[in-house]
């Protein structure tokens, strides 16, 4: 059983993350207009580079793991999709933005890279998804609009593995599988579960919420053959499209908002319950299997279990007096705790995130098999789990603590 | 308030999301509804004198109206499902809401707020609703209040 690696990359909420291909590097928005991107060195990540382009606060980051290009999306309605050049002057690597222009008149709340790297797809705020492919000739990203029948913001999407089919999940309170087939860049798909004949804005599926939530998160298996989605209304679920067969969990905790597949039978969701919770199922059925997240034990005394500056420079240093005023700085707790965590004042989640967490990732291992996933949160943490590390899940509560 | 202030500016919007579009509509007729909501209340009545309490919520919470042009039939539910509450021992609830399924808890939560919401109508009581919601959250879990929050198929 190994505990997660956790970091602590800043004290402000941390509303994206991408890491590079060798994930040497990691790109985060730290709830501001910047990109702070991040580099790991020995135990530590500090910040190498800073994007600043974007003039409203950033939604939503991806990075091409092979073609090493930043795609980011912001509310200011634009996206940029950042290239590491040499500077002809000084010689250094700089990171080059280049504009998209999306045409929408709302905010862009997402993007994601296709898999082959040669488009991007953007979530907006107009009840479109802008598809961004580069076109050589006029040297610029120009988008495409899938519109219908989109009633509302979308909020999150997912690319299938034949770089062509897009899952959508919006505050209308569905979750859509669209085609985001272009021409000049697609090769025309192999007929799958979805569908065969694919021209672009093709509704090849839609699925509402259970009890009707924002589909907050979406995700295709691996193999792109079954879909899963977390909604607001505190349920996940799984869609075979041949039937269609729908497999609902409703779950005792708050709402998930992130959810990434690790193996074609398992996936990790997490949002405002703190913790990752694993599910494993087949085409017979799905369950609830456990938590990435060992609560029975208390994580007081605290946080700083792999914090990178704070855990490895204190030392001696890292005793109750210490504590306090740490918790002053970073979290503005006033009120001394004790040193064990516990008590009538103590705020501290027994979860290593202290707030929702907002983003789950793959991080290592091949997409069938995924053997580490990212997670980063509203309390400024970067952790890494391993995904075959289940705990069961202690209490039906999941992180909230009853007094 | 200045006049502007009152346009509905829906009207005017081609794309508007309207409520109705939010949710699947109830497929029975609203006097098809009032009818089940009668027939249940006879027997929740029958139930209840046998002291069938899970027997009574079960009948109740399956099927409850919801949507539009059905306030009768609602009303009548809220009534029926407020007098089996009443009417349970304290010590019993934990095990009848432990016994329900997923779907009835997410509804017997509805009514439990919808009924926290009318103080003082018929017999609702404050602290027999509290006790409920205790018992249920116990059962349930706050996602069964999150989906109560959600659900545009209200009761």
């Amino acid at each position: 059983m190994s505990a997660p690696e956790v970091h602590a990359l800043g004290t402000t909420p941390i509303t994206s993350h991408a890491f590079n291909g060798d994930r040497s590097q990691v790109a985060v928005s730290l709830n501001s207009n910047d990109v702070t991107i991040y580099s790991r060195q020995g135990k530590e990540w500090n910040v190498t580079d800073t994007l600043s382009e974007h003039d409203k606060l950033i939604t939503s980051i991806d990075w091409a793991p092979n073609s090493n290009r930043i795609v980011t999306s912001s509310q200011d309605r634009n996206a940029y999709v950042w290239q590491e050049t040499q500077d002809p002057q000084t010689g250094k690597m700089v990171w080059k933005p280049t504009l998209v222009l999306l045409r929408v008149n709302r905010a862009a709340t997402f993007v994601r890279w296709s898999p082959n790297e040669d488009k991007f797809a953007v979530a907006t705020g107009a009840r479109a998804i802008a598809i961004c492919s580069y076109d050589e000739e006029n040297n610029w990203w120009v988008s495409r609009h899938l519109k219908k029948p989109i009633r509302s913001t979308v909020l999150s999407i997912d690319w299938h593995p034949n770089n062509v089919l897009l899952a959508a999940g919006s505050a209308d309170m569905k979750a859509r599988v669209f085609s985001a087939y272009i021409k000049d860049v697609d090769s025309r798909p192999p007929p799958s579960v979805w569908g065969e004949r694919l021209p672009f804005n093709t509704v090849c599926g839609e699925y509402s919420s259970p009890s009707g939530g924002w589909v907050h998160a979406v995700g295709f298996s691996p193999t792109g053959d079954v879909l899963a989605f977390a909604s607001h209304d505190s349920t996940v679920s799984i869609v075979y499209p041949s039937g269609p067969v729908i497999y609902t969990i409703k779950l005792n905790s708050l709402p998930y908002v992130t959810l990434t597949w690790t193996a074609e039978d398992s996936l990790v969701a997490a949002g405002h319950d703190c913790q990752p919770i694993v599910f494993s199922g087949s085409a017979g059925g799905w369950q609830l299997v456990g938590t990435l997240d060992d609560t029975s034990t208390s994580k007081s005394n605290g946080g700083t279990r792999g914090f990178g500056v704070a855990g490895s420079q204190v030392g001696r240093l890292n005793s109750a007096a210490f504590h306090t005023f740490r918790q002053a700085d970073s979290r503005g707790s006033s009120s001394p705790t004790s040193a064990a965590g516990s008590g009538a004042t103590d705020t501290e989640l027994l979860t290593v995130h202290q707030n929702t967490i907002t983003s789950i990732r793959p991080f290592s291992g091949s997409a069938e098999k995924v053997d580490q996933v990212s997670t980063t949160g509203v309390d400024g943490r970067l952790a890494i789990w391993d995904v075959n590390n289940v705990a069961e899940l202690t209490g039906k509560m999941g992180a909230l603590r009853l007094h | 308030m200045d006049s502007f202030r009152k346009i509905d500016i829906d009207a005017f919007d081609e794309d508007v999301l309207l409520e109705t579009e939010l949710y699947d509509a109830d497929p029975r007729d609203p006097a098809q509804v009032l009818d089940d909501a009668k027939a249940k209340a006879a027997a929740v009545r029958s139930s209840l004198s046998k002291g069938d309490i899970p027997g009574a919520l079960t009948a109740v919470l399956d099927g409850a109206p919801y949507g539009p042009n059905v306030d009768e039939a609602k009303t009548l539910a809220l009534q029926t499902l407020v007098t089996i509450l009443n009417s349970t021992k304290s010590s019993d609830v934990s095990n009848i809401v432990k016994s329900l399924s997923q779907d009835q808890q997410d509804t017997l939560m509805k009514y439990i707020y919808k009924g926290m919401a009318m103080p003082g109508w018929g017999d609702v009581s404050g602290s027999v609703l509290l006790g409920w919601h205790e018992k249920l959250t116990e059962a349930a879990g706050i996602g069964c209040i999150v989906r109560t929050m959600t659900d545009r198929r209200i009761v």
